[in-house]
């Protein structure tokens, strides 16, 4: 190879890896902070595990919820709209695959639009549903509004697997004396679980993640708040920032994240690119 | 049990998937439906089975009309070519499903679909996973699958195809032997004619969605009643060519150019005067003439070694015509030849019509 | 399989006749099968009608009222007595209505231009130009922004340009003498606004531009590499082409997404510096109706706002589904209901 050959070939490498530097400095911070009495710029001024005595007793002092009720509400929350995104998502993306019915053209291109359609424009109005069934600043409504938000991603998600299941699977069950919704539970189903895996990591992921819509619909730091309400409440300008700390309870809330992150990137990628096909 | 299709047709919007088709099938009767792909034969099972509405006419079992009868409540087994079988589910956990949903008790369960893996020879493999199974195996308890419930009709569509050469001899043995035995009235949906003609009591010949022929195989190899049907049934296929047939000094000729053939009677009193028709023979009933002098004379194109024959295909002016010869001859591509046709085994159809003009 | 000496062995034939057929009526048949489509279906209408057409249909109401805090309960805004299309001549009467639908444009045209779309195609292009497993991994990192809690995420990004000694930026500008030393967010707000989303984004478009190159026959980049072609002429004139139609679709897509976003300016500038400084259409739809500083919020006036986005939406998603006819992905289902 040529000097100038040698040359182009780092040049991606290169560029690449300034490209991500600000993501990778950013967790190397956190990081970083996390066991420090406090930070000036990428250095530390003192290692301490002070910061993770979060875990023990309640952060930033009384009156304010233990970590482990909020992270309770916050898994709660992931936790049930996994399972309802992917059991309602799986229930009509099987009925636009795979029945036949008046209408379900139409529903299809509803499901489209909708995918496409700027849900967070909504939050007004939702704020109005909310109040009428009584479930303003409660955990069931913002993981209802959750719920309903991630649907037009996951019916079209999981209607994308059904596509592919074999007809003549379907038709055996059929004539072996099964019912529509037997065929979807104990046939289809058990055949598209990276489907259901995908679409329960990208669920939990939102789900865990949320913030605008928790911060929306629940009432500051109390009870009902998730761990990302609750950590935004200390970052503010209205109380004193004890970034160690701060830091320290970013850092838990990334556990579950650096796991999917770690073990599945494959999957990953193809949730996003899976989805994107319609859209996300 | 009995089956009847009265004027059963199938369309999405334009596209017709089964044409008016009419047919009987009696108790006990093993029935193929043959054609090439797209004829319509599969859409017309899956409308048997309950999986496609028809679009009109009906469909009886025994005398009852089953047109809006769910798959489940025909009483219906039906083996798929590619098997179909229930990947997340073992062998016996795939066989013992009709049942599960017949709520039959744990006991019962497990003593038939015993019995029914054992006939199939596969009552070892019981605790494996399709994937675990070989291509043979999948089919066998795909048919135990079909089998259990004690259907008291059998569907198969297409269920050899995707088997190796071997194994669908022998396999295809096994299924005939199986429906005798059974007595289970039984419709075969296939494209290869090899199948049809050994296996079933009846042949349903199927093209563009319409019922072209139903008979029983050596009436279908002997008596086509279509130019589709002759051409389609035997293999090699039959030698179709053009001629006129006239009568002269009370002989029935059929000519065209270089051949000129002697026709018996009865068969060429049909086809004379009515200009250009086409005559089809059938391979074998063509031989190489020892004789010189004798019959139709032509040059040897092409030898195709099959085995037990040779293949050969013989110019005789224009016209091609395939032969089967005794390797034995020693036939070589170039020499001369001369031909002898068994003329009373000669078919005629109308050119404009292609339908028989004999039967 | 011997079936004789099965049979004979095993004693009854394993066929008896089946218990006769139950006896269906036609329409009881056919509607029983329909209703099971619309039963699979239910749980998902109930829910897109409760969170998506309802509030529709309350923001369009809402937007014709005056409903505030301060008269919540007194207001009978769905009176059709009560409306009025005094809220958009408000929103077009307000002097810093100029200000922010300019914020809007800018914020769109510049995150779109410089990272969703073009920082997306030049990742897609370089990691699918390397190793394989280097790209994979490098396009992997690239998920994380999107990955990631959007709170700890601006919580990095505000360390990054905090003052000094505590910023990441600032460690490594002060020595050089660049700048003040003083909060970078302060001193370039839209920098940072547009790095922070334009980080997220751009995995999008780089995920399906990547698809969309790897799905380029292999032969094509052979040929044009022995036809001598550059490594640019390369990208110009096989890779651009070729992926047209992903392109448009990133962008029309990726458009409507960052017009109606406005998570993350809210947690890291919530418009501000100053007045308006970094406010988009969406985020003053929020905050009018949501988050009013004083606690007066001004539901109808916020609505006003947002049924204008929420119009640019359906109208885009319309044209967008035309354009890209996804309809036609749509296969007929095999089996009929009977």
């Amino acid at each position: 190879m040529t000097l100038r050959q040698r040359i182009m070939a780092v040049i991606p490498y290169v560029l690449l890896v300034l490209t991500v530097l600000p993501i990778v400095v950013g967790y190397f911070w956190l990081a970083l902070s996390s066991f420090s009495v406090s930070t000036e710029g990428l250095r530390s001024t003192g290692f301490t595990l002070s910061n993770w005595s979060f875990l023990s007793e309640p952060p930033f002092g009384r009156g304010y919820p233990s970590i482990w009720r909020v992270t309770f509400n916050t898994f709660v929350i992931a936790i049930s709209m996994t399972t309802a995104v992917v059991i309602v998502s799986s229930l009509a993306g099987y009925a636009l695959s795979r029945l036949n019915f008046p209408g379900r053209k139409s529903f299809l291109s509803l499901t489209l639009i909708l995918h496409a359609f700027p849900s967070v424009t909504l939050l007004i109005g939702i704020y109005f549903v909310l109040r009428t069934l009584k479930l303003y600043n409660t955990l069931t409504g913002v993981g209802l509004v959750m719920i309903g938000f991630e649907l037009p991603f996951g019916i079209w998600l999981m209607k994308g697997f059904f596509d592919n299941v074999s007809w003549d699977m379907e038709r055996a069950a059929l004539i072996d004396g099964a019912s529509r919704l037997r065929v979807w539970g104990e046939i289809i189903l058990p055949t598209i679980k990276p489907g259901i895996a995908a679409l329960s990591i990208f669920a939990f992921i939102s789900g865990w993640n949320a913030w605008l819509i928790p911060k929306t619909f629940t009432i500051g730091a109390g009870q009902n708040a998730t761990l990302s309400v609750f950590l935004n409440n200390f970052r503010g300008d209205t109380v004193a920032v004890q970034w160690g700390a701060v830091t320290a309870v970013g850092l838990f809330q990334l556990i579950p994240v650096a796991i999917f992150f770690i073990f599945t990137q494959d999957l990953l990628l193809s949730i996003y690119a899976g989805g994107a096909k319609g859209g996300t | 049990m009995k089956v009847k299709l009265e004027n059963l047709s199938k369309r999405w919007g334009k596209v017709v998937g089964a044409d008016r088709i009419d047919l009987e099938i009696t108790d006990g009767e093993f029935v193929a439906f043959l054609g090439p792909s797209g004829c319509g034969k599969t859409t017309t099972l899956l409308m048997v089975a309950g999986i496609y509405k028809p679009t009109e006419g009906s469909i009886r079992f025994d005398e009852r009309v089953v047109n809006y009868v769910a798959p489940k409540d025909r009483n219906i087994g039906m083996v798929f070519q590619s098997y179909a079988l229930y990947p997340h589910m073992t062998v016996f956990q795939n066989i013992s499903y009709p049942l599960k949903l017949q709520k039959t008790s744990k006991e019962e369960m497990k003593q038939r679909a015993q019995k029914v893996a054992d006939m199939m020879d596969i009552g070892h493999l019981m605790d494996r996973k399709p994937a675990q199974l070989s291509g043979g195996q999948q089919q066998r308890v795909a048919l135990g699958r079909a089998l259990v419930k004690e259907p008291k009709l059998l569907l198969f569509d297409e269920p050899l195809s995707n088997l190796d050469a071997r194994l669908r001899l022998s396999m295809r043995g096994e299924i005939k032997r199986l429906q005798v035995e059974l007595r289970v009235t039984s419709i075969y949906v296939t494209h290869d004619q090899v199948e049809a003609m050994t296996m079933a009591d009846r042949v349903a010949v199927m093209k563009d969605g319409k019922l072209q022929a139903y008979s029983p195989p050596d009436e279908l190899y002997d008596q086509p009643r279509t130019l589709f049907v002759a051409s389609f049934v035997g293999n090699p296929p039959m030698n179709l060519i053009e001629v006129d047939v006239t009568r002269e000094n009370g002989d029935y000729h059929a000519r065209a150019d270089g051949i000129d053939l002697i026709v018996p009677a009865e068969r060429g009193e049909k086809a004379a005067g009515k200009g250009r028709v086409i005559m089809g023979i059938r391979p074998e009933d063509v031989t190489i003439s020892e004789q010189e002098q004798e019959g139709v004379s032509g040059e040897i194109y092409v030898v195709e070694p099959l085995g037990r024959d040779d293949l050969i295909d013989v110019r005789v002016g224009e016209t091609s015509i395939r032969v089967l010869a005794d390797p034995a001859l020693r036939l070589k591509m170039g020499e001369n030849t001369a031909l002898d046709f068994n003329t009373s085994k000669a078919q005629f159809f109308d050119p404009a019509t292609e339908q028989s003009l004999l039967w | 399989m011997n079936v004789k000496n099965r049979l004979e062995r095993g004693g009854t034939p394993p066929l008896s006749p089946a218990t006769p057929e139950r006896e269906t009526s036609p329409i009881g048949a056919r509607l029983r099968s329909k209703l099971e489509a619309y039963g699979f279906l239910s749980p998902a209408v109930l829910l897109v009608t409760l969170f998506f057409f309802i509030p529709v249909v309350i923001i369009f109401v809402l937007s014709l009222s005056d409903l505030k805090s301060s008269n919540f309960g007194m207001l009978q805004w769905w009176l059709p007595v009560n409306w009025s299309l005094e809220n958009y001549a408000k929103i077009f009467g307000n002097k810093f209505f100029p200000k922010i639908l300019g914020n809007t444009f800018f914020y769109v045209a510049v995150t779109l231009t410089l990272f969703n779309f073009s920082s997306a195609l030049l990742i897609a292009v370089l990691t699918t130009h390397i190793d394989r497993r280097a790209g994979f991994f490098f396009r992997v990192l690239w998920l994380l922004p999107r990955l990631t809690p959007s709170v700890i995420y601006i919580m990095m990004w505000q360390r990054m340009a905090s003052r000094a000694p505590h910023g990441i930026l600032n460690q490594l500008l002060v020595p050089l003498g660049i700048g003040t030393g003083g909060d970078l967010i302060q001193a370039a707000p839209w920098f940072f606004v547009i790095i922070v989303n334009g980080m997220i984004g751009a995995s999008f478009g780089m995920v399906i531009f990547t698809s969309a190159i790897e799905a380029i026959p292999r032969d094509f980049m052979m040929a044009s590499k022995v036809d001598g072609a550059s490594t640019w002429q390369t990208i110009r004139h096989v890779i651009l082409p070729s992926i047209k139609w992903p392109i448009l679709f990133v962008i029309t897509y990726q458009t409507l997404s960052l017009l109606t976003s406005f998570e993350q300016i809210m947690l890291l500038t919530d418009g501000g510096p100053g007045l308006y400084k970094t406010e988009v259409w969406a985020l003053t739809a929020y905050h009018r109706a949501l988050s009013n500083y004083f606690g007066n919020n001004q539901w109808g006036y916020g609505s006003a706002w947002a049924v204008i986005l929420v119009i640019i939406g359906v109208g885009a998603a319309a044209i967008y589904m035309r354009v890209f006819k996804f309809d036609e992905l749509v296969q007929e289902p095999k089996i009929d209901l009977l």
